[in-house]
């Protein structure tokens, strides 16, 4: 019979390195997932995984239950993630400005990023499809980048994506109407 | 309600966020404005461009690549927890029970000494010697909290016996046994976590050269973690080359496939590729999952000599 996660992770607590494994197998595809549509670059994609399931590992022990496992992980999936540096930095200029954000009362550094490639008239002259979508997903702030992969490409509630970006679901709102504008320009001369 | 709170609720609708009153509201409202029927044709077509890209991009071969590499990392946590997780426990104990205030008490005064004889006393720190039959100054090893500049005076094994000096809670020189535990389990620590490559390297060396290592999970495990995970292709090729010595089952086996498949030093393939046709011909089997990983991989190896012995590998297991 199979084991519920609950089961899983109280073997775990106590040492066991199968239900470890076992429970990391349950969830590890979705994990890389993300990471992979976040990060672009298979190798750095790879170190997020890693990294975030050793947090996983290092964290288990103090897992009180008081939120679902997965919450959890992907809580830690994206933390591992808005705080990761690549291992090249490719063509990504980042410019850091700290504001105040009121409606969440909370301190947040707005991370507003420039691709230095692909005006309109490049996307217009018929470069690769896929790959300007990409960097145009790529453009965002990290936090929109993040939403808006959690909730278009893996199809997650806005509920449940501020359960694990640990905000108010305004805040996800507003990330999620950032992210389509900023697309919206980025992406009009080859859609419209 | 305003125009601009429609365009959200346009928004949401799109992914699926709207309760059935508000798809009421929105449908309403869309009957009567032109404006808001062609921001949803806009935003469906931009969605739609961008859901090209959606489907999963999560491939088996790439999964299966970042499980070997997490085994080999959740590998390394491990023995760092195993070495200090006695020392944290016992300081963890002391500072959790009624006595905490006693020991926190003893540990200023303590402080204050050392602090007061940094000042007072110009002596360079004494290194501790540590030789063979001291037992008492070789359990001070146990007590310390960080191994680092692992530094060999003698690395050559052949009369039984290595030399070199490490920086535990102070610098420490050790001169031992090379099959002595507690000398193997100081060049385990150093092969895992040993900045200088050199370093990471000699150990190896070390406990390969006199032949007679005592295998034991710590060790292998530590081996395993190297050949999988150490950045330096000298290091990887030392470790793999002594990992070969301790005999071959589930987790050797795991290791050679991980470096045939992914390792980028073709020396490294094909060391590992040797192994695993030598334990082909002593009997040993692959499952069909890993003879078929074997095929995809090394068909398109960019090595001559890979491709060709893969093939010898395939014949073995079949």
């Amino acid at each position: 019979m199979q084991l519920n996660d609950t089961d899983l992770i109280i073997k775990a607590q106590k040492g066991d390195q199968n239900a470890f494994e076992e429970l990391v197998y349950r969830y590890d595809r979705n994990v890389l997932s993300v990471t992979m549509r976040y990060a672009i670059h298979e190798d750095d994609a790879k170190d997020l995984y890693q990294e975030v399931f050793i947090r996983v590992y290092r964290g288990l022990k103090n897992f009180r239950f008081q939120s679902e496992f997965s919450t959890w992980l992907f809580r830690i999936t994206t933390n591992v993630c808005l705080t990761y540096k690549s291992r090249s930095k490719h063509h990504l200029k980042v410019s850091l400005e700290n504001h105040y954000q009121d409606d969440e009362n909370e301190f947040n550094s707005k991370e507003e990023l420039i691709y230095d490639g692909s005006s309109p008239e490049e996307i217009s002259s018929g470069a690769d499809l896929g790959e300007i979508v990409n960097s145009a997903v790529e453009s965002l702030s990290p936090k929109q980048k993040m939403t808006f992969i959690l909730k278009h490409y893996e199809g997650y509630k806005i509920r449940e994506i501020a359960e694990m970006m640990n905000c108010k679901e305004g805040t996800i709102k507003k990330y999620l109407f950032d992210a389509v504008k900023n697309l919206r320009k980025k992406l009009s001369p080859v859609y419209v | 309600m305003k125009h601009n709170e429609y365009k959200k609720l346009l928004q949401l609708s799109l992914f699926g966020e709207l309760n059935s009153r508000e798809q009421t509201i929105l449908k309403e409202h869309l009957l009567t404005c032109e404006e808001c029927r062609n921001e949803l044709e806009d935003q469906k077509n931009l969605l739609e461009l961008i859901s090209g890209k959606k489907e999963s991009t999560v491939d088996d071969k790439v999964l299966s690549a970042a499980r070997y590499q997490l085994r080999g990392a959740l590998r390394s946590e491990q023995s760092n927890q195993n070495i200090f997780s006695s020392t944290i426990d016992t300081v963890s104990q002391i500072f959790t029970t009624p006595l905490k205030f006693a020991v926190a008490s003893v540990a200023m005064l303590l402080i204050g000494i050392i602090i007061g004889s940094q000042f007072f006393n110009n002596n360079p720190s004494e290194e501790i010697v540590v030789q063979n039959g001291n037992e008492n100054r070789f359990a001070s090893l146990e007590e310390s909290i960080s191994i680092s500049n692992l530094r060999f005076i003698d690395s050559d094994a052949g009369d039984g016996e290595v030399e070199f000096t490490f920086e535990a809670s102070r610098p420490v020189h050790l001169k031992g046994k090379v099959n002595d535990p507690q000398v193997q389990s100081v060049l385990t620590y150093a092969m895992l976590n040993e900045q200088n490559p050199g370093s990471r390297f000699n150990s190896i060396n070390a406990m390969d050269s006199f032949g007679n290592v005592a295998f034991d999970d710590d060790i292998k495990n530590a081996l395993v973690t190297v050949v999988m995970t150490d950045n330096n292709s000298g290091v990887r090729r030392e470790a793999i080359k002594l990992l070969n010595k301790s005999g071959y089952d589930e987790l050797t086996k795991k290791a050679y496939l991980f470096v045939l498949l992914n390792d980028s030093s073709s020396a490294m393939r094909i060391e590992a590729l040797n192994f695993l046709i030598d334990a082909a011909k002593n009997g040993h089997s692959l499952n069909p999952n890993d003879v078929n990983l074997v095929i995809q991989k090394t068909n398109n190896d960019n090595n001559d000599y890979i491709r060709i012995k893969s093939k010898t590998l395939l014949e073995e297991y079949n």
